[in-house]
């Protein structure tokens, strides 16, 4: 078992990166897309200065009609790409989709790999790539914060390890719902799976074996279990089953490390039912009503 | 509010065939067989295994394109040769995967990126979203005629292999890569050996857009948003790249799973393109499953499915 082991200079390392962000003015520039837009909602190209510097990109929806508007802040996916936000998130909040360094529309000059991105960089804690996409999506969350349409009272974010992060970083947030981990006891779980995106650590050590103990170091800057103590949102946290990765013993040193209120939801593996219960405990926790239910079928 | 709907098994698709739909794809398969496939394969040693080599390849396809893709296939030492082939087929957004785990299996198994995605998307890259959109007034130069050609030509790249069996070959995905598991057991029914999709993308154009606000369907709706006179042109496209109209060519064994609460692929197509196919077929419809298709359930039965009809020898019968 590889315990993860939180680092002496981890304030030092994390206030660093925050005084990166902060000597660089995000410099947003908004951007209406027509296609997109429709008669409830504005969606706008967003670009925006990270540390680097680095231009990231974003999809910046907001509904039409009088503010504020809860915010939400969706973190990107582990991919190249990530939709603009659902057509019933655009309709009740102010809600922003991130694109980090290396996904597509924020992939110049660097574009990412995949297989690749997750061990780019990965034996240098300061050169990790990780270091800047964290960056990335807390400037996202400034950005909503900044928003005059967006009542700070009331945001959520959504997403993986790096919705937790963001939440730890910046504890402006209302609400977080947290799946799908994949920077959490990340050595420890490649030793029990070897199905990508976690089978990209198991290549490099095998590539490189002497440079374990660096790995080692380096994730546990990334790992949430030495961030979510800062958390003051009330977290939702999404279980998996018994004995599995994501599962509640998997899942439990994260929970007890948690700030702020902490709630569980176990997965059905039945997605339409999963769906509708995450959108409609957001939807509470930040004041809208939830989307419509998908189906009810006549006959 | 809640939406009510008839039950999706009863619904009835608009999808049209046009009479001239086999005509158009032969066209089109006979143009991209003229085209030298100059298969190229190199060895990835950070990625290969004690039990499987994994090895970056790429043909040539429609238009010129060089087309990428990962080919994972067991070591020698592991699993002796011959074994039997597996075409895997991505997403709408999703980067192919490096499909070690079914070379584990005892495949030599194939993850393709067809144009536009990474590592394919040098000289044509229509973005997401895009690519759904991309030239949809015109059926000559849609990008999905070269995107499916892209994926058949990966079957050809497996044809090339000496350690593959011509005799069994499968294919395999979910979402778009549903839709391309059928289309390509249907432009390679010669071939085909067996197919296994979830959640079928590309089903009911027509249907899905009245059925679904959710991305990548909506990137249509937009589209006519804008453009509504341009309707009637992009309607005549869509029939001749409806995967619904693709069945009926097909004749290996076909394995459909689908989710019954989903919202992006919605389970009306799934259910139209099922009632399309006239090769031995099976249904697997999972009530209160989204877009993940019931896959929890469903893929033991993909793999025990596969495992049935190409036999490949690292699953136990």
């Amino acid at each position: 078992m590889v315990a993860s082991v939180r680092p002496a200079d981890f304030g030092a390392y994390w206030k660093a990166v925050d005084d990166e962000l902060a000597r660089y003015p995000a410099a947003p520039e908004l951007e209406e897309l027509p296609r997109h837009s429709t008669d409830f909602g504005t969606v706008y190209a967003l670009k925006l200065t990270s540390i680097g510097p680095y231009r990231i990109f974003g999809y910046y929806c907001v509904p039409r009609g009088e503010g504020p508007f809860p915010g939400l802040l969706y973190t990107p996916r582990y991919g190249s790409v990530n939709h603009i936000p659902s057509y019933y998130d655009r309709e009740r909040y102010a809600v922003l989709q991130i694109m980090h360094r290396g996904q597509r529309l924020a992939d110049q000059p660097f574009a990412a790999a995949y297989p690749g991105l997750l061990t780019h960089d990965i034996a240098d804690p300061g050169r990790y790539v990780y270091r800047g996409i964290v960056a990335d999506c807390v400037r996202g969350l400034e950005f909503l914060l900044s928003r005059p349409e967006v009542d700070r009272e009331r945001i959520g974010v959504v997403g993986d390890d790096l919705a937790l992060l963001v939440a730890a970083r910046r504890p402006a947030v209302a609400a977080l719902q947290a799946s799908n981990l994949l920077l959490y006891r990340l050595l420890g779980a490649a030793e029990r799976s070897d199905e990508y995106p976690v089978e990209e650590v198991n290549d490099y050590l095998r590539a490189y074996p002497e440079r374990r103990e660096a790995v080692a170091c380096t994730l546990a800057y990334f790992d949430p279990l030495h961030h979510v103590p800062d958390i003051r949102a009330t977290t939702l946290l999404c279980v998996g089953d018994p004995g599995a990765l994501g599962g509640p013993e998997w899942l439990a040193p994260l929970r007890a490390a948690l700030g702020g209120t902490v709630e569980e939801y176990r997965l059905t593996h039945e997605g339409g039912v999963d769906r509708d219960w995450l959108d409609a405990w957001l939807a509470r926790r930040l004041g809208v009503e939830p989307r419509p239910l998908m189906w009810a079928t006549r006959g | 509010m809640q939406q009510v709907r008839q039950p999706a098994d009863q619904y009835r698709t608009k999808t049209i065939r046009p009479p001239d739909f086999d005509q158009f794809w032969a066209e089109i398969m006979a143009a991209a067989a003229e085209i030298p496939l100059r298969p190229s394969l190199e060895h990835v040693p950070m990625r290969s295994t004690d039990q499987v080599d994994v090895y970056e390849i790429g043909y040539d396809s429609l238009d010129g394109l060089r087309i990428a893709g990962w080919y994972c296939v067991p070591k020698e030492s592991y699993l002796p040769p011959p074994y039997p082939g597996l075409l895997i087929v991505p997403g709408y957004i999703s980067e192919p995967t490096l499909p070690k785990s079914w070379a584990k299996l005892g495949y030599a198994a194939v993850g393709v990126a067809p144009r536009g995605k990474l590592r394919s998307n040098r000289h044509f890259n229509p973005g997401y979203p895009g690519l759904l959109v991309h030239n949809i007034v015109d059926r000559h130069t849609y990008a999905y005629r070269g995107f499916y050609v892209d994926a058949c030509r990966a079957v050809d790249f497996l044809l090339t292999r000496p350690e593959v069996d011509h005799g069994r070959i499968g294919v395999h995905g979910s979402s778009q890569g549903g839709a391309l598991t059928v289309v390509t057991a249907a432009l390679r029914a010669d071939v085909i050996t067996c197919g296994a999709a979830g959640a079928p993308f590309l089903c009911g154009f027509l249907d899905a857009i009245a059925l679904t606000h959710s991305y990548p369907y909506e990137e249509i709706v937009e589209y006519l948003r804008r453009h509504p006179e341009r309707e009637p042109l992009v309607r005549e496209t869509l029939m001749y790249f409806d995967v619904i109209n693709f069945a009926p060519m097909i004749r290996c064994p076909m394995l459909i799973y689908i989710g019954l609460a989903d919202d992006v692929c919605p389970p009306e197509t799934g259910y139209a393109l099922y009632h399309a196919l006239a090769c031995p077929k099976e249904l697997l419809a999972y009530p209160r499953c989204a877009h993940d298709a019931g896959s929890y359930w469903a893929m033991p039965k993909v793999k025990a499915f596969l495992a049935e009809h190409l036999k490949p020898a690292g699953v136990p019968r």
